[in-house]
């Protein structure tokens, strides 16, 4: 099986990173595209041995799983230059938050009649093989295909299939979670050293902590409340420290950011599917290089190209 | 159904409250040391500032045969040892409100002669009266906090709760009474399956349903953290007041 990344960004990095230390796929047996190739992870890619293009064509014709690995508001231009060379044979991966199935195979479908397309939603730590995946199948994906794609994602961490509908709000809690987490670490480690420990110790102790305690989360079959609750003798540093916390509404803060983020992916779904996305909001070279690439691209329906609509409009 | 109320014995200076003792079926006198003579359990139930008056008073009766359990907020053990007879049988006890309706929650301490026949006698009687636990005397006042006072913020949380309701157009007396129906049902839910509060929550909150948008709420308010400043303020006043 051969697997291909149409974008050479931090989520191919970071996939293919995964696979190969996993041992499920061979560097050799990965293709990645893109037309900038000043991305530093395109070096960090050859480096690992994965063949490099600036053609996407060349990715799809060599893959059989393809991952979009782009940007959101790149993706329909990617599907309008790749689409004529997508044939049955291929999994069309989107990993791209916000992009719904059913815009993407109504773009295909201009193409090739039964394009097996799948929603994905993942994380960076797919980077150490930690990552947490969630995916939905499209109306032509077979039950194998998510097995296999799934067999892929499980191999670099959690990975299960989940009704479209719940894709937002798993980007919004783990899509973006890590992110919550490295702004925790960074905090706790400026506790850390306010109370006197050199910052890398201070880093590594509370990254430890935050590891284990996520560890005997998923092997305990106890809530997190009882495991917080065994953490707090009575009267101790603990119960002090949580009142902080408390005081705080550390609660309610993350609470507010799982919804502001899917909200948001929300958001940029509803307006990519009602609006138009001007070329000025992508950068030039790429849009040229786009333009190069796929001559059915008229100049005139170059300049303003709607997102999910197989028409495009005049100005 | 413990003791017969006419094996109970209460006094007081004036008859203001003892009509109620006497329609339960005791009997009642305005003499302190009637009672000592004539019982063997004496329950101390004055308020604080009265009590070592009263525990001059009756001093001079009180024998080895007596237990004596003093429900006096904020006075320990120690000052009671010291204004008893040396060789007495004390014990300190922390109830609340509702063990007028058989469900209250109590707490007890053993003083230095006071030994287990003592304590069980105490914890049988009490448990008629709803939850009874020996504790070390440290935690009488964390209880007051949580329980003694802690009857008083349930009070202020139902009375919330039903102006909710009324806000959202709902009876007020009809609101009142689910609010109630409401907590006594949590709380029975939680002391019969034993369970974590935090997971009978999850219970309740359907992904995206009503629950846990309240719960957001809540948490906006930092409601948890609010109660732990009124928990920690009311024990720390038992505190102080037990110095004084």
């Amino acid at each position: 099986m051969s697997v291909g990344f149409i974008g050479a960004g931090q989520l191919a990095f970071a996939l293919a990173r995964g696979f190969t230390a996993a041992g499920v796929l061979a560097a050799h047996k990965i293709t990645a595209s893109s037309p900038d190739t000043d991305l530093p992870t395109v070096s960090g890619l050859r480096k690992i041995g994965v063949n490099f293009t600036v053609s996407n064509k060349d990715t799809v014709k060599s893959s059989d799983v393809l991952f979009l690995a782009v940007k959101p508001p790149i993706i329909p231009f990617i599907l309008e230059e790749v689409g004529p060379d997508i044939e049955a044979r291929h999994i069309v991966v989107s990993c791209a938050a916000g992009v719904t199935i059913s815009s993407i195979e109504k773009k295909l479908s201009t193409f090739c009649p039964t394009p097996k397309v799948i929603r994905c939603m993942t994380n960076t730590p797919v980077i150490v093989r930690e990552g947490a995946t969630v995916y939905a199948t499209g109306t032509h994906a077979d039950v194998e295909d998510g097995k296999l794609l799934e067999q892929l994602m499980a191999s670099v961490g959690f990975c299960t299939e989940v009704e479209e509908d719940l894709i937002d709000a798993v980007t919004g809690l783990s899509g973006s979670g890590p992110a919550y987490a490295f702004t925790a670490l960074d905090a706790l480690a400026d506790g850390g050293v306010k109370m006197g420990l050199p910052r890398r110790l201070a880093v590594r102790l509370g990254a430890q902590a935050l590891l284990g305690a996520a560890k005997m989360l998923l092997e305990s079959e106890q809530h997190p409340g009882q495991l917080k609750d065994n953490v707090c003798s009575p009267g101790g540093a603990t119960i002090h420290a949580l009142h902080f916390l408390e005081s705080g509404g550390f609660r309610s803060l993350l609470i507010n950011a799982v919804e502001a983020s899917c909200i948001r992916t929300r958001e940029l779904q509803h307006l990519a599917d009602q609006e138009e996305i001007s070329p000025a909001a992508i950068k030039k070279t790429l849009l040229d290089k786009v333009k190069l690439e796929s001559p059915s691209l008229s100049v005139a329906s170059a300049s303003k190209v709607s997102l999910f609509t197989s028409k495009s409009k005049k100005n | 159904g413990k003791v017969p109320a006419s094996n109970i014995l209460a006094s007081a200076p004036s008859d203001k409250n003892l009509d109620a003792w006497r329609e339960l079926g005791c009997r009642t006198t305005h003499c302190n040391l009637e009672v000592v003579h004539r019982s063997t359990l004496v329950f101390l139930a004055t308020k604080p500032h009265i009590l070592p008056g009263v525990l001059e008073e009756i001093r001079p009766a009180v024998g080895p045969h007596h237990t004596v359990v003093s429900l006096v907020a904020g006075v320990t053990i120690q000052t009671l040892q010291r204004l008893l007879p040396p060789w007495t049988k004390v014990l300190r006890i922390m109830p609340n409100l509702p063990c007028v309706v058989q469900a209250g929650a109590m707490v007890f301490s053993r003083g230095s002669n006071a030994g287990d026949e003592e304590a069980a006698l105490l914890k049988s009687l009490l448990s008629s009266c709803g939850l009874c636990e020996e504790v070390p005397e440290s935690y009488i006042d964390i209880h007051t906090g949580l329980s003694g006072s802690g009857v008083a913020y349930v009070y202020l949380f139902a009375e919330a709760l039903a102006e909710g309701a009324v806000k959202m157009g709902m009876p007020g007396a009809l609101a009142s009474r689910i609010a109630a129906q409401t907590l006594l049902g949590a709380a029975k839910m939680l002391l019969e399956t034993g369970e974590h509060p935090a997971k009978l929550r999850g219970d309740v909150c359907t992904p995206g349903g009503t629950t846990i948008y309240a719960l957001h709420q809540l948490e906006k308010g930092a409601l948890r953290a609010t109660v732990m400043d009124a928990v920690e303020a009311a024990t720390n006043r038992a505190c102080d007041m037990a110095k004084d």
